[in-house]
Parts: C-alpha cells; structure tokens; sequence
C-alpha cells in the first residue's frame, strides 16, 4: 500500500503539472507536510518547485474549497483537491454563490478517513517512528517492533461516521474507490443526549460552553459560513458583545448552528478546529436529525442545484408545536 | 526554604490554600487542561506539560468589569469595581512566567501603569512547576528557557517520585509556605540534576530581530498569510498576546464597562468610525501580528515576544504558528 | 448548575414576550380586547409583520434579557397574508423549537401557535395557558444574562 501510495502521489502529481504548466489552471490548492509527519498544512502551489512539496495522505484533514472565495479575487482558473467532505463543501459554496464554477477545476481524491495522531499514540503507548496502512489496519512502528490496529479505532472523529468519502463532484478523479465499512449510526451522540433530561442537557452544554474562546475558528473553517458581515459583527442591532458570558456563549453557538439549518454538511470542521473540544458537530447534527424527520431526508452539498429545506416549504408541512 | 508534600494529599493543600485565596492551578476540563479556580473535586492535573491556553487570563482576564454607571435623575453616579482578593497561580511553567514577565513590561512598566492588571499581579503568589517531559511541541529552550528553572517565581516547585517539592525565592514565597504548616514536610533529598531537551526545529533567532526591521515590504508576506483562517486561535491560547477591547453593556439608565480580549486577527480589529480598515485583508494582518512578535516587541522591550511554549503550534488549525514563519524568513540555522 | 431553578413561588409572575403577526394573532388579540375577555398582563405583545419574520435572535434576546417564556403566533398555515410567510415560519420554527430544547430550554417555555383575526378566545385562552403554565415552571435562569439585573 506505501508503493501503491507513492505511485498514486505521482500520478496526482504529473496530471496536476499539466494542468498547472498547461494553463488549465494558474495556482492548485492541496497539502504539505507540517513540523511533523502526522501534520499537514495547506499548500498553494504555482509552479513546479512548489508541487514537489504536495503530499496526500491520511493527515490531510484541512478543508481547501474553503479558500477558494477569496482566492477567486486574485487568480482567474483554480484547482483544487478535494476529497469527499470538501466537494461537498465546495456545492455549500456553490449553492450560496460564493464560488464560480466555470473557473474551479475538481480533483477529487476517494479518502479513506482521515488518522487522529493522539488516538494513534494511545494506540502505540509510546512514540510512533512511523506507520503504515494496509487496507482497513494501520501498522504502528515503535522502537519495540510493529503493532496492527484497526483503521477505524483510530480514524479522526470527523471521518468516523462518514458517508460521503469518495467527492460528489469533480472535474476529474484522481484516485480509485474502494470499499469501506458501513459507518456507525452518525446520530447515536444525539440520541443520547436527547435521553438526558432537560436540566441534565443545559448542564451539559453549560459546561462544554463555558469553555469557548469566542475565537471563532469554528466559524472561519465552516464552509457554510460565508456570511459578508457575521451576525457577531453586527452593532446595529448589537446581538452579541465580547463578553465571555454564559448566556453570550450559548447564543452564539445556537444562532450558528441554526444558521446552518438544512446547511450544514456535516464535515466536521468545526469540532476538528475548536482548540477546546467542544463537541459542536453534535448541535450540528441535532438539526440535520430533526430536519430528516420533520421534512424528509436531506444532505447538504450532494446537489447544488436542490433547494435547501429550510428555504422552502410544503403546503402540508408538520405542524409539530404541540407540548404533549 | 525547601520544602514537600506527597501527591495524594495536595487536594488537602489546596483545600487550605482556597480558603483565602483565588487559586488557580491546571485543571482537566472536558478533553482539554486550563487554568481556572479550583473547587474541591476539580481535576488538577499537573504532569501534562502543556494547558490548551495559557494562564494569562489570572492577570488578564478574559473579560473583567471595570465599572458600572447608573442614572439617578440627572445624575449620572459610576462605581469601580475593584474587589481583588489574593490570588495563587498554581503549576506556571517557567515558558508562561516568561510570558507574564513580558506582559509586566507593557502593563506596569509604564506612566501610567495599568491599574486592573497591577492590582492582580501585585497580589499574586507564583509557583512555578518544571517541566521535565516536554511535548513535541515544546521549544522553550530556541529563546533561552529552561524548563526546569523559572527565575521569576515566588516559589519553584518540582514533581518527584509522586512528591512535590517547593524551593522558595521570595518573602512571598516563605509565607505562603508557613501558612500551609505541617501539612508540608521538610525535604532534604538531593537536587536532581536532569538534562532536558525540547524540540529542535533548526531555528536561529540570532539578528532576525533587525533583520525585520525593513522588510515590512517584503513579498514573503504575500505567501505567507494565504492558509491563514483569520480565526483567533493564536492570539487567545498564546501567553504573549495581550491585546483588548474595552465594551459596553447596558442601556441609557444603567449599565458596565469591561475590558476583554480581542484578537488582532479579526477582520473587525482596525475597522474605524467612517468605514476606514487599515487591515482588512488576511496579509496585513498576518504580517502585523508577526511583525509584533519578532520585531516590533522585541524592539521596544529587548525579547522576541514568544517562548516557545508550543501551544500555537497544537492548536493552529492550518499550522501556520511560529515556528514556520520564523523558517519562513530565513531564522534557521545553516544546514 | 449555576441556573438552579427556584422553586416557583406564590408570588412570582412570569414575564412572557408574545410575538404576534399584525393580520391574524395581533388582530386576534385585538379582538379579544375589544370584546373584554381577560387575558393576564404578565403577556407583552411585540407585533411582527408576519411569523415569518420572526428570527431566533428575537427568541433568544428575549430570554437573555429576563423573559421567562416567549410565545409565537402566526396565521393557521394556508391563510398568511403574504401568502407562504407562514410556511416558511413553520419550518424555520419547528428546527429553532427542537434546537432550544436540544439546549436544555423546556418545552413549555417556548410555543409556537396559530391564531387567526376572528379568534379573540383563543387569543386569550392561549396567553391563559402558557402562563399558567410558566408560573407552574419558576422563573427561568437558562440562557439568562445575570448582568441584565445589575442594570434593571
């Protein structure tokens, strides 16, 4: 599978050279390596010095179409990397108007799940010299030999209940499907809490709250966030103020996330970027069940061109107010 | 003054020391470790090296009430707010007590000093603990630190064979000691000498100071700031960053003035009356921050505004920290 | 919990913030003004133009600031004035509804309900309820802003 791999990065890398040299597009997004081999950080490539630097891995969790409003300022043909969640991310994008199509090119990338580094130490129980992945098992190399763990033990929480690996839009593939696991119920964290009473659920979030920062990166790496003034910028009406106040905290997270209401795909981002752990994919995910039940299931960014369900209606929708 | 307590009985230590003071020490907190009050049952958690956010916010809250204001008639009365009682900041690495000596400079060592912050600091006994099992992200040591010694602290403290051990360096330090009384034992075991390493990223701080002097123009600033998200991340977890916002709450009859952090990465950060934004765009505000850090701090004040601490490199969700932009603009060691 | 709930006490009376479509609810309490059916005071009606108007913002500003519930009422779906403001209301209502309890918030405390021009009983039959419902519940602590009874 190591070979397997780097012959895939060739070949992902000779098509984007043509591409790139060739003019289809003038600057390609993708990723490179960070500090440390498990790390990536995204890389903006406009030349081929700078695509020797392109890596594509189970490290490369970092959504890319969210760049590309801003990039569209600048470069007129962009290409792009995505695997699974960002092509999703990229039709959010597509459906809000915040991105040209005709100027994008897709590559899309199958992905088998992104790895969590700490789970993988977990796993280890000591520092990790390298891995290697064969199909559904990560070999862990350690100073003490080799240990085989089962991939989705120590996939990221973000890729656990993936639906979507392989991208829903494209212009072009550069990798092989494959067959995966069926993934859990993505909806059991939900459930569970929807178990709990309702004292024991705003303790809950009472507590996971009073940790927020109010950094906002779950906001900026969100890609249905692309709000031109964000309601938390606003000072006419001033809904929010900068203060680290219970009431403030739970109202910015329960505005956005009901901002994403029949938005939200699901990606995962944002829990992946709070730096900490809030579990905000579960507020997320809470709406996407809901919405499932009360209007017919729905997945954000499979189809551009569907509407929305919170954007639209149906003469007999349910009339679900009642307190019984 | 050298003296010890074993680690299962701190909860006692800290139970004693809460009753007078705020103590604030390392706390699990979810998934993550910071910084807050302790309550008896909280986490303590001393052996991970590193908080998720620095304990910055015990002088420098994350947000604090200054003064309230009420209209009585035609009146208009205001009161401060200033009720601060002795605090204990609890297992500081000698990265962040680095840190909080860089924020006294900008805070107290200056006409006129910042009263709230002063106020804090003034009243706050620090115990500092080593670190003798840095993270990968550790490299305290790239700007002088040593992990085990913290030369600013009340009272140094060391964590052994399921012991604590406390070295006093202040009059502060000694009385908050003998108010622990017998429950702290006296040690007289050897000083452990220990050779640690933090992580080696190849960096050569030497001259970049005035290096960067003229390059506020420099293109590298245009490749730079591209993957940066624009979030805040950075500047709230980092121990140096000190920048605020002074706000409001209230209405025409009553109401409160707070200070709180803000982050200079916001779009909003220089957003003026009349519409003016002198960084609106990501690159002005990537070099700005940067430039603050490991030229224009280190300018007025003598240190590179970073120690090393590692945090901006955990927690940067595109791993643009530090450490790559010092790479970036050449402050590496020649291979 | 820093919220703990008081228990609900003989005196207390519950501020509950009504928001009101002008053509049906809002005209709907008219009537049952004008043909003097009491309803309790504790009810303070804000008029909105449509439910569809309505944002969480409203709804959560409302509890910030002290309101110990906060009702909605529309026209009956098929008879909105603007013809499908209240379809949309509907569906944006019901996810926020289902959201707020997610939270933590109990579901008496947030109502949506229908209530045309000509049903001034129902006006204040309903305003009736939820009171009495409310005032059953205590006064609410959740997603209250404690820096709001420093300046009232």
């Amino acid at each position: 599978m190591e070979n397997n791999k780097l012959n895939r990065l060739e070949i992902i890398t000779k098509t984007l050279s043509q591409d790139l040299l060739g003019g289809r597009i003038n600057i390609l997004l993708g990723w490179e390596k960070g500090h440390y081999w498990w790390q990536s950080r995204p890389l903006f490539i406009r030349n081929e010095k700078e695509l020797g630097n392109l890596v594509w891995d189970s490290f490369c969790a970092i959504n890319l179409s969210r760049y590309l409003p801003e990039l569209l300022k600048d470069y007129d043909k962009i290409g792009v990397l995505v695997k699974g969640c960002d092509s999703r991310a990229f039709n959010r994008l597509l459906q809000d108007n915040m991105v040209d199509r005709s100027r994008i090119v897709l590559y899309g990338l199958p992905c088998m799940g992104m790895l969590d580094y700490e789970m993988l130490l977990a796993e280890a129980g000591q520092e990790i010299d390298s891995i290697d992945e064969k199909n559904e098992m990560v070999i862990v190399q350690t100073k003490d030999g080799k240990k085989q763990v089962d991939r989705s033990k120590v996939l990221m929480a973000k890729c656990r209940d993936c639906l979507y690996p392989e991208p829903v839009v494209y212009d072009q593939m550069l990798g092989e499907p494959f067959d995966r696991k069926q993934p859990p119920e993505r909806f059991n964290r939900v459930a569970d809490l929807e178990r709990l009473t309702d004292n024991e659920r705003y303790t809950y979030w009472e507590k996971e709250f009073s940790r927020c920062l109010r950094c906002y990166a779950c906001r900026q790496a969100c890609p249905f966030c692309s709000c031109i003034e964000c309601f938390v910028e606003q000072e006419n009406p001033r809904w929010l103020g900068k203060a680290y106040q219970p009431s403030e905290n739970f109202i910015f997270h329960l505005v956005r996330a009901y901002h994403g209401a029949g938005r939200c795909i699901d990606c995962g981002e944002c829990e992946r970027v709070c730096p900490v752990n809030i579990p905000l994919q579960e507020m997320n995910r809470k709406l996407i069940k809901d919405i499932n039940e009360l209007f017919g299931e729905y997945e954000a960014g499979l189809n551009a061109s569907e509407e929305p369900p919170l954007l639209t209606y149906k003469p007999d929708d349910p009339s679900a107010f009642s307190e019984e | 003054m050298v003296k010890m307590i074993a680690v299962n009985k701190l909860d006692e230590l800290f139970s004693l020391l809460a009753e007078t003071s705020e103590l604030y020490l390392p706390i699990k907190n979810g998934e993550v470790v910071l910084y807050q009050q302790w309550q008896p049952g909280s986490l303590v958690t001393l052996d991970k090296t590193n908080s998720a956010v620095s304990p910055k916010d015990i002088f420098l809250p994350r947000d604090e009430t200054y003064l309230q204001y009420r209209l009585c008639g035609r009146q208009l009365e205001m009161d401060s707010v200033e009720d601060v009682g002795d605090i204990i900041a609890f297992g500081i690495h000698p990265c962040d007590l680095k840190a909080i000596e860089m924020l006294d400079r900008v805070f107290i060592e200056q006409d006129p000093p910042d009263a709230l912050y002063r106020e804090r600091r003034n009243k706050t006994v620090v115990i500092a603990l080593a670190c003798d099992s840095p993270d990968p992200f550790c490299f305290c040591q790239e700007f002088g630190i040593d992990p085990l010694d913290a030369p600013g602290a009340d009272i140094m403290a060391h964590l052994t064979d399921q012991k604590l051990i406390f070295h006093t360096r202040t009059e502060k330090g000694r009385e908050l000691l003998l108010k622990a009384g017998n429950l702290l034992e006296e040690y007289k075991g050897a000083q452990v000498d220990k050779i640690i390493k933090t992580a080696d990223f190849g960096l050569n701080v030497e001259g970049l100071v005035d290096n960067l002097q003229d390059r506020f123009t420099d293109p590298v600033w245009d490749e730079l700031y591209l993957s940066c998200l624009s979030c805040g991340i950075c500047t709230y977890v980092c121990p140096t960053c000190y920048c605020f916002d002074i706000e409001d709450y209230g209405n025409e009859s009553a109401g409160e003035r707070f200070r709180c952090w803000d982050s200079c990465m916001f779009g909003d950060f220089t957003q003026m009356a009349g519409g003016h934004n002198p960084r609106a765009g990501r690159k002005e505000r990537v070099r700005q921050r940067f430039m603050h850090k490991l030229q224009y701090y280190p300018r007025e004040f003598g240190d590179i505004a970073c120690v090393g601490c590692g945090r901006c490199l955990r927690s940067c969700p595109v791993n643009l920290d530090i450490v790559q932009v010092i790479k970036k603009l050449g402050g590496v060691k020649d291979a | 919990m820093s919220s703990t709930l008081k228990e609900s006490s003989p005196e207390f009376e519950p501020l509950i913030v009504a928001f009101c479509c002008n053509w049906c609810s809002y005209a709907g309490g008219d009537l049952a003004g004008t043909s003097r059916m009491n309803y309790p005071a504790n009810v303070k009606v804000i008029r909105v133009p449509c439910c569809g108007r309505m944002s969480p913002m409203f709804v959560l500003r409302a509890f910030q600031m002290g309101a110990d519930g906060v009702l909605v009422a529309g026209c009956h779906p098929g008879d909105c004035h603007y013809s499908t403001g209240n379809y949309h209301g509907r569906r944006r209502l019901s996810a926020f509804k289902r959201l707020v309890e997610f939270a933590g918030l109990e579901k008496e405390r947030f109502a949506v309900r229908w209530i045309s021009s000509s049903e001034g009983d129902k006006f204040a039959e309903e305003m009736r309820l939820i009171t009495d419902k409310i005032k059953a519940l205590g006064p609410n602590r959740k997603m209250r802003d404690t820096r709001w009874k420093t300046i009232n």
